[in-house]
C-alpha cells in the first residue's frame, strides 16, 4: 500500500475529528512557533547589531585600558592612558603591522556649505589603516599629518546638498570653535567599521588622530575620555615628560583606545602581535604603564572575539528557549500519542474491518502512523507560520533587517514528522497488533 | 466446474479457557467441495459464527487443522494468512461491517487498496461490482446514508472484488424484509452459478434450501448433514455436481 493511500485515509480520518485534531497539534505548534520566532528574531538581530566582520578586520585587534571585570562590551570604563610614543613602539613591532589610536572626539555641530546640523559623537580620530579600503566607495583614505576626512553616507546625504569627495566641512568643537576639512573619501556603508563604534548605522566623520585628536590637547583638553581622566592625566603626564625630555604637548595626548593591526588573520599571528603589544605597553618603560597601576588592566581582542561575549548571550538565550520548546515539543507528542490511543479504540472496529479483508499489520500500522505523522506535520507547518509572523513583527517592531531562518523551517518539519512518528508509533503498534475477531466483536 | 475441496476441516476444536472451558467447537469435520452451496444451521451458540471464522482464516483453530484453497492455516503466519483471507475468502457479515466514514464505492474498493491495485483499477472494479447488485446510483453515499438492504449488498460487493473462491455469509438476511432478502439470495445464485464456492449460516430453512446440503450444528459438533435434491433447491440447474462426490466429501457426520 501506498503511502499516497495512507495519508488519504489519515487525512480523511483527521478532518472528521477537526477540533480535536486541532487542539492535539496546538502543543507541537506553539513549541515550533517558539523556536521559529527566537531564531527569526535572533537572526535578525544578529544581522543587525552585529553586522558581518569583514575578513580584513580579522585581523585588527582593539585594545582598551578599563578596571578588570568591567561590563558592557568594547571601551566600557576605558580610560585614555596611550601615547603616541606608546603607539609609535607599537607600531615598529615586527609582529604588528600598524598600530594607531582612536579617539571619538565631542562635537557641537557639522556645516557644510553654511548649513549648520547639530552632532555631538560623530567625530572619530583614528589612523588612516582605521579605514579599511574594501569598506571605502569613492576616494580614499585619509592621511596622517593631513586635514583630510572620510565620512560615511549618514554624513554624506544629511544635508541638503548632497557630499561629495573634494567638498570642505566644518566641525565646529566642544568649545565653540571652527576647524575646516576635506572630505577625501566616502565609506559604503553607515555601519560603524569596528567594534568600538558599534554597529549601528549613524553618521560618522572619520579623521586622522593628528592634527585633530592633539589639537584637541593643545586647545581644552581631552575632550572625550571624560575630564577626570584628562585631569589625572594632567597631574600624572609630568613625571613622564621629565623622564623623556620631550615636552611636546602633542606627545601629552592619550588615547583612549588602540588599534594594532596582525600582518594576518592567523590565529598565531594574532596572538603574536597582541603578546609583542601588550608585553610592550604593560613594560614600565610605556606611557601607558603609569596610569595602568593596579587598578586598569588592558584587554586587546580581535571583533571576532569582542563578539562572541554578545554572540554567547544570544546562544544562552537560544538554548533556553530551546529547551522550552523541547519540553513543549514533548507535551504535544504526548498530547498527539494520547488522542491516537483514544483513536484506536474508538476504530478498533474499522481495525477489525480492514483486517478482515486483508489488510496486513504493516498497512494498520503505516495508517496511524501516517495519521500521527500527519498532526505532527501540521503543527509544524502551522508553528513555522506562527513563528515567522511573531518573528517578523518582532524584527520589525525593535526596527532590525529581517532575516529569513529557511534551514530552520525544514527543521521544523523534519521535527514535525519526527514527533510524529515517535507519538504514533506505539499507538499504530497498538493498532496492527488489534486481533480482527476481538476487533469485529467489539461494541 | 470444479471438483477440487476448497475448505476441509479434520477434528477441529475450538476452545475458549474461561473459568471453565468452552467449547466452540469439537471435532468437527467437514469437506466442502469447490463450486458447492452450503448451508450451515445451528441454534444460537453452536459454533457457526466460530465455524466461519476458522474457514474465513480469520482465527485458528485450537486443535485439528483446516485447510483453505490448499493451504493449512494453521501453518500459515499472521501475513499469510492475512494473504488468504484477502485473496481467496470474501466475507459477508451479519452486521455489515462497513467502514463508516468511506463510501459505498471506497468500501467496496477497499480490499483491493491492501492488496496493491491501482487507484483507478480499484474504482473501475468497485463500480463494476455495485452496478451488478444494484447500486449504481448510490456509489457516493456513506453506509449510514443507506439501508439496510443496501448496505447488506455493499458488503457483498465488497466480499467479491477480489474474486475470492469462497464467499461465506454470516446470517446474511437476519436484518432483512422478504424482498431484500430474496435479492440477496438471488444474488448468491448468481455467485455459485459463476463457480463461486458459498458457505452460508442461517436460521431460517427456506435460506438454507437454496443450498445444496445443509451442516447441522449443535453444540459445537456436526449433529448431522442433509442433502437436498438439487431440483427443489433452487430455480437454478445443478449441472455439473456429480452426486456422488458430493456424498463422498462430506464425511464426519458426527451426530
Ligand atoms: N471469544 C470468545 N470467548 C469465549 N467464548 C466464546 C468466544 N467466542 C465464542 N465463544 C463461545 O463459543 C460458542 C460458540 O459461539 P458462536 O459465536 O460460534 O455461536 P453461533 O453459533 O454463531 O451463535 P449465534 O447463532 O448466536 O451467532 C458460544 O458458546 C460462545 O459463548
Ligand atoms: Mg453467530
Amino acid at each position: 500500500m501506498r503511502p499516497l493511500e495512507f495519508g488519504r485515509l489519515a487525512w480523511r480520518s483527521i478532518g472528521s475529528h477537526r477540533l480535536r485534531s486541532a487542539l492535539t497539534t496546538l502543543g507541537i505548534i506553539i513549541g515550533i512557533a517558539a523556536v521559529i520566532a527566537f531564531v527569526t528574531l535572533g537572526a535578525s538581530l544578529q544581522a543587525g547589531l552585529l553586522g558581518d566582520i569583514s575578513p580584513d578586520d580579522q585581523r585588527n585587534l582593539y585594545g582598551w585600558a578599563a578596571e578588570p571585570e568591567t561590563e558592557g562590551g568594547p571601551l566600557a570604563g576605558a580610560q585614555p592612558v596611550f601615547t603616541q610614543d606608546d603607539l609609535e613602539r607599537v607600531d615598529e613591532l615586527e609582529d604588528v603591522d600598524a598600530a594607531y589610536g582612536y579617539m571619538p572626539i565631542s562635537t557641537q555641530a557639522l556645516a557644510y556649505d553654511g548649513e549648520l546640523t547639530p552632532q555631538s559623537d560623530a567625530l572619530i580620530a583614528a589612523g588612516p589603516p582605521y579605514i579599511r579600503p574594501e569598506t571605502i566607495d569613492e576616494g580614499r583614505q585619509f592621511e596622517m599629518g593631513e586635514r583630510e576626512a572620510v565620512i560615511n553616507p549618514a554624513v554624506a546625504g544629511q544635508f541638503e546638498e548632497n557630499v561629495s569627495v573634494g567638498d570642505e566641512l566644518t566641525i565646529v568643537r566642544q568649545g565653540g570653535e571652527q576647524t575646516s576639512v576635506t572630505v577625501v573619501g566616502i565609506t559604503d556603508s553607515s555601519e560603524g567599521l569596528s567594534p568600538f563604534e558599534g554597529f549601528e548605522p549613524s553618521p560618522r566623520v572619520y579623521v586622522p588622530t593628528d592634527p585633530y585628536y592633539t589639537e584637541e590637547v593643545d586647545g581644552i583638553g581631552a575632550g572625550f575620555g571624560g575630564d577626570e581622566a584628562a585631569e589625572d592625566e594632567a597631574d600624572e603626564a609630568d613625571p613622564a615628560d621629565g623622564d623623556d625630555g620631550d615636552a611636546a604637548t602633542a606627545e601629552d595626548a592619550r588615547f583612549l583606545a588602540i588599534v594594532v593591526e596582525a600582518p594576518s588573520a592567523d590565529e598565531g599571528d594574532i596572538d603574536q602581535a597582541r603578546d609583542s603589544a601588550l608585553a610592550v605597553l604593560e613594560s614600565d618603560d610605556s606611557d601607558a604603564s603609569e596610569l595602568l597601576g593596579d587598578d586598569l588592566e588592558i584587554t586587546m581582542q580581535t571583533s571576532t572575539e569582542l563578539l562572541q561575549q554578545l554572540q554567547d548571550i544570544l546562544d544562552l538565550l537560544q538554548n533556553f528557549i530551546v529547551g522550552i520548546a523541547a519540553i513543549s515539543l514533548v507535551v504535544g507528542s504526548i498530547g498527539i500519542a494520547n488522542i491516537m490511543l483514544v483513536s484506536v479504540t474508538e476504530r478498533t472496529r474499522e481495525i477489525g474491518i480492514m483486517k478482515a479483508v486483508g489488510a496486513q499489520n504493516r498497512d494498520v500500522l503505516g495508517l496511524f502512523l501516517t495519521e500521527a505523522v500527519v498532526l505532527g506535520v501540521i503543527g509544524a507547518i502551522l508553528g513555522t507560520v506562527l513563528g515567522l509572523a511573531v518573528g517578523y513583527a518582532g524584527a520589525w517592531y525593535i526596527d532590525i533587517p529581517l532575516v529569513y531562518p529557511y534551514e530552520y523551517v525544514a527543521l521544523a518539519v523534519a521535527v514535525g514528522i519526527l514527533v510524529g512518528v515517535l507519538s504514533g508509533l506505539y499507538p499504530a503498534w497498538r493498532a496492527a497488533r488489534t486481533d480482527p475477531i476481538d476487533a469485529l466483536r467489539y461494541e | 466446474m470444479a471438483t477440487g475441496t476448497a475448505v476441509s476441516l479434520e477434528n477441529v476444536r475450538k476452545t475458549y479457557q474461561l473459568a471453565e472451558p468452552v467449547h466452540a467447537l469439537d471435532g468437527v469435520d467437514l469437506e466442502i467441495p469447490e463450486g458447492s452451496y452450503t448451508a450451515i444451521m445451528g441454534p444460537s451458540g453452536s459454533g457457526k459464527s466460530t465455524l466461519m471464522n476458522l474457514v474465513g482464516c480469520l482465527d485458528t483453530p485450537t486443535d485439528g487443522t483446516v485447510v483453505v484453497g490448499g493451504q493449512d492455516v494453521g501453518d500459515l503466519d499472521d501475513r499469510e494468512r492475512t494473504t488468504l483471507r484477502g485473496m481467496t475468502v470474501g466475507f459477508v457479515f451479519q452486521t455489515f461491517n462497513l467502514m463508516p466514514r468511506l463510501t459505498a464505492l471506497e468500501n467496496v474498493a477497499l480490499p483491493q487498496l491492501f492488496q496493491g491495485v491501482s487507484r483507478n483499477e480499484r474504482t473501475d472494479r468497485a463500480r463494476e461490482l455495485l452496478e451488478r447488485v444494484g447500486l449504481g446510483d448510490r456509489m457516493d453515499h456513506l453506509p449510514n446514508e443507506l439501508s439496510g438492504g443496501q448496505r447488506q449488498r455493499v458488503a457483498l460487493a465488497r466480499a467479491l472484488v477480489n474474486d475470492p473462491t469462497i464467499v461465506l455469509a454470516d446470517e446474511p438476511s437476519g436484518n432483512l424484509d422478504t424482498e431484500t432478502e430474496a435479492d440477496v439470495l438471488d444474488l448468491f445464485d448468481e455467485f455459485h452459478d459463476a463457480g463461486t464456492t458459498m458457505l452460508v449460516v442461517t436460521h431460517e430453512r427456506h435460506v438454507a434450501s437454496r443450498a445444496e446440503r445443509i451442516v447441522h450444528l449443535l453444540d459445537g459438533q456436526i449433529e448431522r448433514i442433509e442433502e437436498l435434491d438439487s431440483s427443489d433447491a433452487s430455480p437454478r440447474s445443478s449441472a455439473g455436481h456429480d452426486p456422488d462426490e458430493r456424498t463422498g466429501s462430506a464425511p464426519g457426520a458426527n451426530g
